[in-house]
């Protein structure tokens, strides 16, 4: 019953003073309510008869609004008014056009269209839960509601990272320009593998002339080099639980992707082969670049639905797999946190097979609020405390990076919001020097 | 390209088993402490109807020999050589105490009427009474300067003396402990000098001319507990005392009399006078003050005493008698009125049950982890703080220092300390000796040093070592750079 049958009986409690025997009045009045209730409830239109059905958007990217249409079908042959709502998870921000409170009206045989515009608030992927639709009789008085009648037709939006570091790209982009000698701003191209030769003009370096070919024709050929091409880049995300904690305002993982996907397009607009692989103690998600023009995209939909797990990183995986997948000598961006009992214990054992094969690079963030402590003046005994607590936390840094050093593994390690760029950096530096 | 993410699977199949789960965690949170808590009350009051006697199956009576009959008490008495006269109405119970002095032996005191009960104050003097577990309308009834204090679920075996007062009825110094602590009785606002406690409050005696005895359980008394502790010699020795024991022994409640009682009977409209406005228990006290013109004390024969001591439990005697006509309230408003109430009470059940029903269950997901990374180091610092570890930060502080001064001295990373300390004090411009004891000093004494040595590090370092640039909080860390 609903809120109108209530008022009906407290409309018809006024009534009680007129009767003749008051009490008999309130039987017959609450039997007659109960009965409207009972009538109305049976002429609502059956929850299971409905039909439902969506479309609409797969995919958002973070901080975008999706539209999701709810086609809601009424077969039988009355008037469907119904109350419905059309519940996502709450992180899927979900504002449906219209409200549950207000009434939905379908004609026999129509049907209507219920639009959801969803704000995610987190990136993943984002279900619809549960589709409840309560049938109202037409006085009403009653109505018909069943959990799954109709049954909540499923749809799962995926919300893109928010790839904010694209906005170095076109700088990075720019400065690979300048390494590979297209764009000539600083000089000519740098680099170690042979690209052509060409006749010498004045202002090349007369160190880059070939003699020997210079022999052989009638003129001066200088060497163009280029950086090399076609280098294999691996970037392998940690999912375990060091990438579930906040670094900034949000977990380690998403620093990374972010870091990831700068990393990869400027590796694929480089002309190097970007592979990518997720796991903690089970792979999670592989990228294999080949196609390279529809790389990025693919890689976004690959990355979007990871999620941290709690789970202790098994390296050992993560190294196999690397081993077995990646023959050529390639350049492994590890993305993990710089400590020192997770990697102690799990990466430094792997970590000679791994640097034999390949050369690796470990990219982590750490919290501002740590050089904040070390760096700030004293004020209280309170602070001179926690300086020594991140003055301990930074000396424990250090230790593991000179243990990773001295396995030849570099390490880039900075703030969180700096981690894209920095790493961008680093690429390039190693590109410009052949270091790949 | 392969993309292949197991989570959605998994995480699904883990939702729908924690969904079916979560129901009958949820059916059973509701029903396990209401069911315990149903099942603690069920033992609880069986077992305390077990325990309690019913008083209307011979409870205590001579010929009795039922588990609550009090039929090993007589023969006991009898053997002791006393006479036990059974009387089964009260009129001849008191007839028979007024013929010779004797100990009237009240075992259920809450049958006898209330006029009864007024009158047992009136008996000749050197009679004992012996009133078992006496509820507070029969104390102020009978006069006594008693009121009912802590009472027991179950008796409790007490010594005499238990309580710390010694026991001062002589008849029972020879007992040890007995059953009787199930109700305690307290002197309340009276004047205790006249009353006498034993067992820790259990028995009560008001002496004076009738000697009244207040015993707080029925269980020394019965068949099936006598035989326990020392209930018997308890029994027998209060019972024993004169010789004679006039056993009232009522199987129902006493029905109203003409006038047996030796007192005529008041109207109501005279009774009412002196008990309004007088309450129940303390009215007593007030009622026989007035009659006398000074502190009376109740239980002393006479007239005049026991006619104003009538003036207290008025007020509950009309009440009971009134049980028969309906409640005033029913006839203060038409009939109509509480047809209305019932029927919008209706209505709010309604409303009720319309709020009851949610439109869908609510959507639940699992939230991300909140645990920002610096929680361990700001963790740590509260420990060092709260333990005071105040060598440990001053040498992490320390060693810190020197980590960034050296490279910038270009000074070995095992310099001597006078060699370090003296260049940094060229650079600072202060003592050599205490740019020593600041770098290679003793542990600071308090907080408030610990705090100055912090800040005299961090003053050096930012000399001899500026950092950077302000504005980018550390620098491109790549491998092999001296922090």
């Amino acid at each position: 019953m609903t809120w109108r049958a209530a008022l009906l009986l407290a409309a018809g409690a006024l009534t009680l003073p007129a009767w003749p025997s008051p009490l008999a009045g309130m039987l017959v009045m609450t039997g007659a309510v109960l009965l409207l209730v009972v009538l109305d409830r049976a002429l609502a239109v059956p929850p299971s008869a409905l039909t439902a059905t969506r479309d609409g958007d797969r995919t958002v990217r973070l901080g975008g609004t999706a539209t999701v249409v709810l086609h809601l079908g009424n077969p039988s042959a009355r008037t469907l008014r119904a109350q419905v709502r059309d519940a996502w998870v709450p992180s899927a921000g979900a504002r449906p056009d219209v409200p549950p409170t207000r009434l939905v009206r379908v004609e026999p045989g129509r049907s209507a269209a219920l639009p959801s515009r969803l704000t995610p608030t987190r990136r993943g992927d984002r279900p619809a839960v549960a589709l409840t639709v309560r049938s109202l009789g037409p006085l009403g008085l009653g109505f018909r509601q069943r959990s799954e009648r109709p049954a909540t037709p499923p749809w799962t939006l995926r919300v893109l990272p928010r790839f904010d570091s694209r906005r170095h790209l076109p700088e990075k982009l720019s400065r690979l320009r300048v390494i590979d000698g297209t764009q000539v701003t600083r000089g000519r191209g740098q680099g170690t593998e042979f690209d052509t030769l060409r006749e010498y003009v004045v202002g090349d370096d007369v160190r880059s002339i070939d003699w020997r070919a210079s022999a052989r024709r009638a003129d001066v050929l200088v060497r163009t080099w280029r950086p090399e091409r076609d280098r294999r880049l691996v970037c392998v995300l940690d999912t375990g639980r060091t990438s579930a904690i906040r670094v900034g305002d949000e977990p380690r993982l998403d620093t990374a992707i972010d870091a990831a996907l700068l990393l990869t397009a400027l590796a694929a607009r480089a002309g190097d082969r970007v592979d990518l692989l997720a796991a903690d103690t089970a792979v999670r998600a592989t990228v294999t670049g080949t196609g390279r023009p529809a790389l990025l995209p693919r890689l976004v939909h690959a990355l979007a639905p990871l999620q941290p797990a709690l789970v202790e990183t098994d390296f050992d995986l993560i190294a196999g797999e690397l081993l077995r997948r990646q023959r050529q000598r390639s350049l492994v961006v590890l993305f993990t946190a710089l400590e020192a009992g997770a990697l102690s214990a799990g990466l430094l054992p792997v970590l000679p097979r791994l640097a034999a094969r390949h050369r690796v690079l470990i990219a982590a963030t750490h919290d501002p609020v740590l050089t904040a402590l070390t760096t700030a003046v004293p004020a209280q005994p309170r602070d001179a405390y926690a300086a020594a607590a991140g003055w301990r936390a930074l000396a424990e840094r250090d230790r593991i990076r000179a243990a990773l050093a001295r396995h030849g593994v570099l390490v880039v390690d900075a703030p969180a919001g700096r981690l894209a760029p920095t790493l961008a950096d680093t690429y390039l530096r190693l590109k410009s020097q052949a270091q790949l | 390209m392969t993309a292949t993410t197991t989570a959605g699977a998994r995480t699904g199949a883990t939702t729908t088993a924690k969904g079916r789960g979560g129901r009958g965690r949820r059916w059973h949170r509701i029903v396990i402490p209401l069911g315990l808590a149903a099942l603690l009350l069920t033992t609880t009051l069986v077992t305390h109807a077990v325990d309690q006697p019913d008083p209307d199956a011979g409870f205590l009576s001579p010929v009795a020999t039922g588990d609550h009959g009090g039929s090993r008490l007589a023969a006991a008495l009898r053997e002791r050589g006393v006479t036990v006269q059974r009387e089964t109405t009260t009129a001849a119970a008191l007839a028979a105490v007024r013929s010779a002095p004797a100990t009237l032996f009240v075992p259920a005191p809450a049958l006898l009427r209330r006029e009864t009960v007024r009158a047992l104050d009136r008996l000749p003097a050197r009679t004992r009474l012996v009133l078992v577990d006496p509820a507070r309308p029969v104390l102020v009834s009978a006069g006594l300067p008693l009121l009912p204090g802590e009472r027991r679920w179950a008796a409790q075996a007490l010594g005499p003396a238990a309580g710390g007062l010694p026991c001062q009825l002589p008849e029972l110094g020879g007992v040890g402990s007995a059953a009787v602590g199930l109700q305690r009785y307290t002197a309340g606002s009276y004047r205790p000098e006249q009353v006498q406690f034993c067992f820790a409050g259990a028995l009560a005696r008001v002496s004076g001319a009738v000697e009244q005895v207040a015993v707080g359980a029925s269980d020394p008394f019965r068949n099936d507990r006598i035989a326990e502790w020392d209930n018997l010699a308890f029994a027998t020795g209060l019972l024993g005392v004169t010789g004679r024991v006039v056993w009232l022994d009522l199987a129902e409640p006493e029905p109203p009399p003409a006038t047996g009682t030796g007192r005529p009977s008041r109207t109501p409209a005279t009774e009412d006078g002196p008990g309004t406005g007088t309450g129940d228990g303390s009215g007593d006290g007030t009622g026989t003050g007035d009659g006398r013109g000074g502190p009376g004390e109740p239980g002393q024969p006479g007239g005049p005493g026991g006619g104003d001591q009538s003036g207290s439990g008025d007020g509950d005697g009309e009440a009971a008698d009134r049980d028969d006509p309906p409640n005033p309230l029913w006839a203060a408003f038409p009939p109509w009125f509480w047809a209305l109430l019932a029927q919008l009470a209706l209505a709010v059940l309604f409303l009720a049950l319309w709020r009851a029903r949610r439109l869908g269950p609510p959507a639940a997901e699992p939230l991300p982890v909140t645990v920002r990374s610096a929680e361990t180091v700001l963790g740590r610092a509260r420990l060092y703080q709260r333990a005071g570890a105040r060598e440990a930060a001053a040498r992490t502080l320390r060693e810190a220092a020197l980590t960034r001064l050296l490279p910038r001295l270009n000074l070995p990373a095992d310099a001597a300390p006078d060699r370090v300390a003296g260049a940094v004090a060229a650079r600072t411009g202060a003592e050599p000796a205490a740019t020593e004891e600041l770098l290679y000093g003793g542990e600071p004494e308090t907080d408030q040093d610990l705090l100055e040595l912090a800040r005299a590090l961090d003053g050096v370092t930012r000399t001899v070592a500026p950092p950077a640039s302000p504005d980018v909080p550390l620098p491109d860390r790549t491998e092999g750079e001296p922090r």
